[in-house]
């Protein structure tokens, strides 16, 4: 989830023609400008919307109609080409026709739940959405919308933007993308179920690690007996082993992450070809690599130590004669 | 420091067994002198190793007290203990105990290097024990590369690495063929002959017949004791 998003939840009424958001920071731009000056990767103040196609390609005009982005899947899947204009309409019956313009296609932005499923999104201009799906016994201007998202150009500037909303608007509240409703559902389903994996994964390797180690550490019965015997002293051995059982937990985990991060690109590139999608199925960051290291290392420790506490409490005569 | 090295009062040693527990040394009291020379013979089972063990500061006593150069061994921790293994106790095995990954000459310097002898220097001292031993030659083999007798003269020079006071050995000569056995045998007198107090426990009359001391064991206890 992109951390640039902020979510603006306006119960107030918007004025038809007026971008919410655009007057609280000159940065927020609305998309027409980003059309006029050309700009690639300029802001956006849009609505997000799934809205029916009713006809199909039609010719260009003279008259320029309002101008639209679809995503790169409908584009793909109905045979828009930028610059085409299409007809749109809410869906509701006997709701009329709009004509557009297609003038880009858009990233959509993955969405887990929705894998598998190609977008149909269409990105336009509030005030042609709200022209588009006003019925029509609402006047103009009385139109209710529950939220927009808004990218910024600047991310770091999200907690400023989203106090200057909350200081300056009454009635609406600026959230960060974590907070708005719904925003984050999937995403904390998601990370519980990973959660869930890395539990089940870690205990597994424990009991996997800590057989190795009683393996390992039993396979030195006669060395260590032969050791406590010569004079060397059981915290010595202790921390012999220990470190031995921490290197190799820790050479492990950093082999697993090497493995991990080789493939990382493998595996992202197959599951984004297989849906279609520009979903991140795995991504090792640095937070996840230092907590695997961590995790193995104090792991590996403990399994060791354990593992040895049993052995050492034996004399060195006892082990020594196996 | 007293001439005496290590003194049992009136030691015993039980082992606590589901069947109940067997006492494998009785009340024994024995010391061992600087530069002594001493053999416990006696049947099979009659406590020979376990009293060793304990001289040695393997095995503690169940009862009675034990001394190393004036102080009570059951007061020390395994620290101390360990130490007191490390530098003044050497101990031959009849199975040798060395490290099988480790080459003769590794074998020798471990204790030294454990307790803290610079690289260089414990290169010398095993060079200079293998020598002693007459295995120079055999220096960089393996324990599996070497023979019995070589391996026991092996476990010899590692046993001498840290210039222990006491020597024990328990049938150092058990594994051996009769040449072999005195070639071992040969070794352990010039090892006492040269100070350092030698306790040898044997079946072998022969080995036994060398030492100026011989204590018979019976039962657990010291039955019979000949000095010459
Ligand atoms: N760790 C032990 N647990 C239980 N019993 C033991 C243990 N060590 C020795 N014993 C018992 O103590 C008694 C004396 O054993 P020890 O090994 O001292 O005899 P030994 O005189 O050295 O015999 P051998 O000549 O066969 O080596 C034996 O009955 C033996 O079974
Ligand atoms: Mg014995």
């Amino acid at each position: 989830m992109s951390l640039t998003t902020v979510s603006a939840r306006v119960p107030a009424r918007v004025p038809e023609g007026g971008h919410p958001g655009c007057c609280y920071n000159p940065r927020v731009a609305p998309m027409h400008t980003h059309r006029r000056r050309g700009r690639v990767a300029g802001s956006v103040v849009a609505l997000s919307c799934v809205v029916i196609l009713a006809g199909s390609v039609v010719p260009a005009q003279e008259a320029q109609p309002p101008s639209i982005l679809i995503a790169r899947q409908l584009a793909a899947l109905e045979g828009i080409a930028v610059g085409d204009e299409v007809e749109l309409t809410s869906g509701e019956p006997g709701s009329a026709t709009r004509r557009f313009r297609v003038i880009g296609t858009y990233e959509p932005t993955p969405n887990p739940l929705q894998l598998g499923v190609a977008s149909r999104g269409i990105r336009m201009h509030l005030t042609d959405l709200l022209a588009l799906t006003r019925d029509a016994a609402t006047p103009a201007g009385t139109e209710h919308v529950e939220g927009i998202t808004i990218a910024l150009q600047d991310p770091d500037s999200t907690r400023a933007f989203v106090n200057d909303v909350n200081a300056r608007v009454v009635g609406a509240f600026a959230l960060f993308p974590g907070q708005a409703a719904g925003a984050g559902d999937t995403f904390v389903v998601l990370e519980r179920f990973h959660m869930a994996i890395a539990t089940v994964t870690i205990i597994a390797a424990t009991v996997f690690l800590l057989a190795l180690t009683v393996m390992l550490v039993d396979e030195r019965r006669a060395t260590v007996g032969v050791l406590r015997l010569i004079g060397f002293p059981a915290h010595r051995i202790l921390v012999q082993v220990l470190i031995e059982g921490v290197v190799l937990a820790g050479a492990g985990a950093l082999f697993g992450l090497a493995l991990a991060v080789a493939s990382e690109g493998l595996i992202n590139w197959f599951f984004q070809w297989r849906y279609d999608t520009a979903l991140i199925f795995v991504h090792v960051t640095p937070t996840v690599a230092l907590a695997c290291v961590a995790i193995a290392v104090h792991l590996g420790a403990v399994a060791t130590a354990t593992a040895s506490w049993a052995l050492l409490r034996s004399g060195g005569l006892r082990l020594a004669k196996r | 420091m007293s001439d005496v090295i290590v003194d049992a009062a009136n030691v015993s040693r039980a082992f606590e067994m589901p069947a109940g527990a067997v006492v494998a040394v009785r009340d024994v009291t024995l010391s061992i002198a600087q530069g002594e020379h001493a053999a416990i013979s006696g049947p099979s089972g009659c406590g020979k190793s376990t009293l060793l063990h304990m001289l040695g500061c393997v095995d503690t006593p169940s009862s009675g007290t034990l001394c190393f150069d004036g102080s009570d061994v059951s007061t020390l921790d395994d620290r101390a203990r360990s130490r007191l293994r490390l530098r003044q106790i050497g101990f031959v095995f009849q199975r040798f105990y060395l490290l099988p990954m480790l080459s003769a000459a590794e074998n020798v310097e471990l204790p030294q290097a454990e307790a803290g002898a610079a690289k260089d220097v414990r290169r010398l001292r095993s060079i200079e024990l293998l020598e002693y031993v007459g295995l120079e030659h055999r220096a960089n083999h393996r324990p599996s590369q070497l023979s019995g007798g070589e391996m026991q003269r092996v476990a010899i020079a590692r046993a001498l690495a840290n210039r222990p006071r006491l020597l024990l050995a328990d049938e150092p000569t058990g594994e051996l063929d009769q040449a072999t056995s005195e070639q071992v045998a040969v070794l352990l007198d010039r090892v006492n002959a040269d100070g350092t107090a030698l306790v040898i426990v044997t079946h072998d009359p022969d080995l036994a017949g060398r030492a100026r001391r011989v204590l018979t064991m019976k039962d657990g206890q010291i039955e019979q004791e000949v000095t010459r």
